[in-house]
């Protein structure tokens, strides 16, 4: 069995990991590029949302490479994401390909169901089992603060390609390391060469949370690098929802019998009351957070038509509002143009850069 | 004088519009329905929602800018789930909000939450919730209830029979003596009934003389049987009645196409449409088209396709 998965940001890394542990071997589609895209759009749904194409996009590659199992995680929420599985399996069956598709949705949809897919993938379920999962979820805690040390050394170092470099480095390599030690390593040598890079620690850069649709905000290639876009320009950025969120908050938390998003449900209170699908809640909690914790501005990333967020959309203008911060909303579908994107960002930091600016004279 | 408690004619005003109106009414409310959609309704939807929702919320934030100075409350129902373990669709959860943070100068809301996901029983939690905001007496709210119920099960086994909403609350009904072929019109009730956003469809239809079967037409166990197909259950319950009247469309024979209206943006039907599509292309050999709404459509296109649909019908039947 050759499995394959969707990147899903950094995901695709811990998930190897885990995998390699436990002795699966794992191919991971080739990073996204425009063929990726190209190639995934042709075959889906016109009015579905961008991470469909793009996933659609990498399973192909996959299948290419010689992957012959594809394992995803499902959801019955009302969010789209739900029938990812299902009808990707379908267009994959109709171009020719013979894949098996495991979709791994949550335990309460039917506990034999889920056991039965986790068995299929590995087999038995031991202390082994569990002993790769915790580990996988420190190899998230690891790329979360990579991401982190990489946010603060951006806009603070005068080498940006420097930084690029390391990045682009660790990507090809972590693609040859083998199990959560050698990935934990390489992350900890890589998170070093960028403490490493000369910093103007004196700097007082503007930081800009990002918000919005899960996929395309951990998904470099879906919002065109916007943090790293928004990095070069000066600005610290933030990214409100991680890997290791995701994870925190889906599978360890209910474990423990924590409430998830306890404090995103509390500050969205106020604006959504219940929890409507998707990760609105989130979008509008963080929100509220980032203006409370003095963030500059925010920018809201959803793919084009995304029905959770269109509703986070419509209610954002009132925070923006009630917590005067400016907010720049980014919708990406497969038409985006980089140039356009690039404008709207630049011209979005001067306007908050300014505004800071103004703020602080009014203040000392 | 009575309060009077206006209802947006959008989104599931046509499911569930008999039951509001006779629980409202029930309680001493006077119940203010907005007009037939139109040219001026739409654009103030247009203006007034977020750019890329989907046409019939668009629609929806119109009927609420029209309505908010007629009335003293605004009955904008949060509908997150109709049916058990289902859900509609995220923007029918966060309608409330949708309409109140982009109309301004709207009357008071009344938002209820029903959420019938866990159970129906919470809809019982709902409609008192509602009531007490007119009365203080339970015995009254119950009684407005049952009343409300009775009345949504005689529009609904109408509607089975094949009247239309329209006729049911306008009066206007379209005529039914046809004798030509059977069209399968397969989509959501803000689409179908609304009459001038779907270019007068319905009208159209029945000025050639063709007969139409509606989703309404259908038993709830039809649609439930025709979605058992899929390995993974379908948890939207537009979604499910989308796919289920569309595959049973599929398989009787007496219906000699199949049309299929979509708003641009529409999330479940991106989804369903494509399944539809697949499935329907696979097995059976039946005229089948799509035809993509909002708010730039022009009539003219929308004629010529229409006529173009209906010529390989009747092509199919000559021969």
């Amino acid at each position: 069995m050759r499995l394959t998965y969707p990147h899903m940001g950094e995901a695709y890394i811990a998930v190897k990991a885990m995998f390699d542990d436990l002795g699966i071997e794992s191919i991971i589609p080739p990073y996204s590029t425009e063929n990726t895209l190209r190639m995934g759009a042709k075959e889906s749904p016109e009015g579905i949302c961008l991470p469909f194409k793009i996933m659609l996009g990498n399973y192909i590659k996959s299948i290419e490479a010689g992957a012959d199992t594809i394992v995803i995680t499902g959801s019955c929420g009302p969010c789209r994401f739900g029938y990812y599985g299902p009808l990707q399996k379908l267009i994959l069956q109709d171009m020719g390909y013979d894949v098996d598709m495991i979709i791994l949705d949550p335990p309460k949809e039917g506990i034999g169901k889920f056991i039965n897919n986790l068995r299929k993938l590995g087999g038995k379920i031991s202390s082994k089992t569990y002993k790769a999962f915790i580990d996988a979820y420190k190899v998230c805690e690891k790329i979360d603060e990579l991401n982190q040390v990489q946010y603060y050394v951006r806009p603070r170092t005068k080498d940006k390609a420097k930084v690029n470099n390391i990045i682009h480095n660790f990507k090809t390599k972590v693609l040859t390391a083998k199990g959560t030690k050698e990935i934990s390593e390489l992350i900890d040598a890589t998170k070093n060469q960028l403490l490493a890079l000369d910093i103007d620690k004196d700097m007082n850069p503007i930081k800009i949370g990002i918000i919005g649709e899960i996929y395309t905000i951990i998904d470099p290639f879906s919002n065109l690098n916007a943090e790293e876009r928004l990095g070069n320009m000066g600005a610290e950025v933030h990214r409100s929802m991680t890997v290791k969120d995701w994870a925190e908050n889906n599978l360890i938390k209910p474990l423990r019998r924590e409430i998830p998003y306890e404090l995103e449900k509390r500050l969205s209170k106020p604006y959504l009351p219940v929890l409507i699908g998707g990760h609105t809640q989130q979008c509008l909690g963080h929100a509220v957070n980032y203006a409370l914790s003095g963030y500059d501005g925010l920018v809201q990333i959803y793919p084009m038509g995304c029905m959770p967020e269109i509703v986070s959309r419509s209610i954002l203008p009132q925070i923006e509002k009630d917590y005067d911060i400016p907010i720049l909303y980014l919708i990406v579908d497969e038409q985006t143009g980089e140039a356009g994107y690039q404008t709207r960002l630049e011209a979005f930091y001067d306007y908050v850069e300014a505004r800071s600016c103004r703020r602080q004279t009014i203040i000392s | 004088m009575s309060v009077r408690v206006g209802i947006p004619r959008g989104m599931y005003f046509y499911k569930f519009y008999p039951f509001a109106k006779r629980f409202l009414m029930e309680l001493g409310a006077e119940v203010v329905p907005s007009p037939p959609t139109n040219k001026e309704i739409l654009n103030l939807g247009s203006r007034f929602c977020i750019d890329d929702a989907c046409l019939p919320v668009k629609v929806y934030h119109g009927h609420a800018e029209y309505l908010k100075d007629k009335v003293d409350y605004m009955l904008i129902p949060r509908l997150t789930s109709i049916v058990p373990r289902e859900y509609i669709c995220p923007k029918f959860g966060g309608l409330p909000e949708m309409v109140k943070y982009s109309v301004d100068g709207l009357p008071e809301l009344i938002d209820v939450e029903i959420n019938m996901y866990k159970s129906r029983k919470n809809l019982i939690n709902s409609l008192y919730k509602l009531g007490t905001i007119f009365t203080k007496n339970p015995y009254k709210i119950k009684k407005a209830a049952d009343k409300a119920a009775r009345e949504q099960i005689i529009y609904d086994n109408c509607l089975l029979k094949g009247e239309l909403p329209c006729k049911y609350i306008d009066g206007t009904d379209v005529s039914k003596n046809n004798s030509g072929p059977l069209v399968g019109i397969a989509t959501h009730p803000y689409l179908l009934y609304d009459s001038f956003i779907n270019m007068n469809l319905l009208d159209k239809l029945s000025n050639r003389g063709i007969k139409f079967i509606l989703p309404e037409m259908l038993e709830e166990k039809i649609i439930e049987e025709k979605c058992q197909i899929f390995e993974k259950r379908m948890f939207w319950s537009s979604g499910k009645d989308l796919i289920g009247s569309a595959l049973y469309m599929f398989e009787n024979n007496n219906i000699d196409g199949i049309l299929m209206l979509t708003s641009f943006g529409c999330g479940i039907d991106s989804l369903s449409i494509e399944i539809i599509q697949r499935l329907g292309k696979k097995k059976y050999n039946k005229p089948f088209m799509v035809i993509t709404l909002d708010e730039h459509t022009g009539d003219a296109n929308f004629n010529t396709r229409l006529e173009a649909f209906l010529d390989l019908i009747d092509r199919r039947q000559a021969n």
